[in-house]
């Protein structure tokens, strides 16, 4: 990969790329995650049964 | 007795197909017309492509669910529609024809065009899996082909070979990128599992203007004490991959070793590869259509894209000047008050990234996304209009506009339960609305994205709920889009 241009690009710290693998962090984000898209259906899902 | 007669099984048609069937009375019937006798969860045909999984783990035969749950399956494509009968008859009907070339006539009271995209490897000389020099993962069969062609790639790189991978799209004017990306960083996970990544060299090519794009205009995140647009995420995650990227290409060729490509900028380029999968830019399906006297009315229900006129405002205008409320509510067609596009079959009022041309005039514009979560409330909504219409309303009376709504979107990153990642996103709204939400287009409280193996599970977890769903087995209207 072009060196010059991975110079200017943002990467993630070891602690960072520690975090996204490490279980018990995990399995708090799946639930944030999870309510968070549930957050997002439910604005989304207004009154769609039939009236 | 009413007739619903759905166009097309994927996820709009199958969703809109089965909320009306257990809405209607039994009086009422509801008609599936599909070329496919296969329902296929699109969004896991990506680990098809990197053989993780099998055709058969991603798809599952649609007649017996259709039979338990007394909706009509013709397997057939649909060629035709007749919106005012014929002059014999004033009976609406859509033509279909059979695999072994019989047509069919199926008479409706209400449709649903949801027919989805025609895969338009024609566009770019040489593109595609059949007869072209690259590979797709668009369906199963094309996914499995990816997959045999990474296995015969892996077992030259371990015996030394370096192997060249070029992953993206390949045409100036197509979707789907978010699909390329899943797959591109899947290949380079499983090459890192295979033990031979430092054997690829892998590249990013894609029309979007700056990665991270997705054909929704990108979006911005709030991290750091910062607001930050998904390309610094995205060109970071490539980065840390030791992944390549060519933006802003429109393909022009795909020869059997390399793609030619020119820039929005006017650079022309070249890109040698051993293996390449590139998805090709959608069309309608090309369906036509005829008035009671048998006169082409095709253009009537069409844009020239094939994809169908809806209730969106149409008229071209420079890109300043794009408004959420141009995109459409209700998917009823202008013209013919029982008629509705769902899922990519509708045809949207113009892109949401920022268009661009190449100084030689080709089109260099992501088209809009318009799959998995939208496209399932689309075809709920849609069903949800249709029925309460049955029951006497006079006009749709529910809206899914994807200025409205947000959708959630999982992107794998890597399948492993312990080592994988994917990116979690949220947008609210899909379409941007700048006169809602004056800075970014979005409301940022309830649009993030993150990277971890949470996301991963979450992605597992859809894949089984919404096959679940998809069979309409016991409970199956609880999950939601």
């Amino acid at each position: 990969m072009d060196d010059e241009k991975i110079q200017y690009v943002t990467k993630p710290t070891r602690f960072t790329v520690f975090l996204r693998t490490f279980l018990p962090w995990q399995a708090w984000r799946f639930a944030a995650i999870n309510l968070k898209m549930v957050g997002i259906i439910r604005r989304s899902h207004h009154g769609d049964s039939p009236k | 007795m009413s007739r619903v007669v759905v166009l097309g099984a994927g996820i709009a048609g199958h969703t809109a197909a089965a909320f009306a069937r257990s809405w209607l009375g039994r009086g009422d019937t509801v008609t599936v017309v599909s070329p496919r006798s296969d329902y296929n969860w699109v969004p896991s045909n990506i680990w098809v492509g990197v053989g993780l999984m099998k055709p058969a783990q991603v798809t599952f035969p649609l007649a017996p669910v259709y039979e338990r749950a007394g909706i009509e399956f013709v397997q057939a494509a649909a060629k035709e529609i007749h919106p005012e009968g014929d002059r014999d008859h004033p009976t609406p009907y859509v033509t279909a024809e059979t695999a072994d070339g019989e047509t069919r006539k199926v008479p409706y009271d209400f449709l649903i065009n949801a027919t989805g995209p025609a895969l338009r490897f024609d566009k770019t000389d040489g593109l595609g899996p059949e007869g072209g020099n690259s590979l797709s993962v668009c369906l199963p069969a094309h996914a499995a082909q990816a997959a045999a062609a990474l296995a015969e790639e892996v077992e030259r790189m371990r015996k030394g070979e370096r192997r060249r991978f070029l992953v993206g799209v390949g045409h100036g004017t197509c979707t789907c990128e978010g699909a390329a990306f899943e797959y591109i960083v899947n290949l380079e996970f499983e090459l890192r599992n295979r033990g031979v990544r430092d054997r690829a060299e892998i590249t990013w090519i894609t029309n979007e203007y700056e990665l991270g794009d997705f054909g929704m205009g990108g979006m911005h995140l709030k991290r750091g004490g910062y607001v930050t647009p998904s390309c610094i995420f995205n060109a970071s995650l490539f980065a840390e991959r030791g992944i390549d990227w060519i933006t802003r290409a429109h393909v022009q060729k795909v020869e059997p070793d390399r793609v030619l490509y020119e820039t929005v900028d006017g650079r022309e380029g070249e890109k040698e590869f051993d293996f390449a999968m590139l998805l090709p830019p959608f069309s309608g399906v090309g369906l036509t259509a005829f008035d009671s006297e048998g006169a082409e009315i095709t253009e009537r229900l069409f844009l020239p894209n094939e994809f169908m006129r809806v209730d969106a405002d149409y008229t071209p205008k420079p890109h300043e000047d794009w408004r959420a409320s141009d995109w459409p509510r209700t998917y009823q067609s202008p013209d013919y008050e029982n008629i509705f596009a769902a899922g990519i079959a509708f045809a949207p009022p113009h892109a949401i990234s920022v268009p661009h041309k190449s100084p030689k005039g080709a089109v260099i514009a992501p088209a809009p996304p318009r799959t998995g979560m939208p496209s399932a409330m689309i075809g709920k909504a849609v069903a949800s209009s249709i029925v309460d219409m049955i029951g006497g309303a006079k006009a749709p009376t529910h809206t899914a506009s994807m200025a409205e709504m947000g959708a959630a979107c999982v992107a794998s990153a890597g399948a492993n339960p312990f080592t994988g990642t994917a990116a979690s996103m949220t947008v609210y709204p899909i379409v941007p609305d700048f006169e809602r939400y004056p800075d970014y287009g979005r409301d940022q409280d309830r649009t993030f994205g993150e990277i971890g193996l949470a996301g991963h599970w979450i992605k597992i977890l859809l894949h089984h709920l919404f096959l679940y769903k998809a069979r309409l087995r016991p409970g199956w209207r609880r999950i939601p889009e």
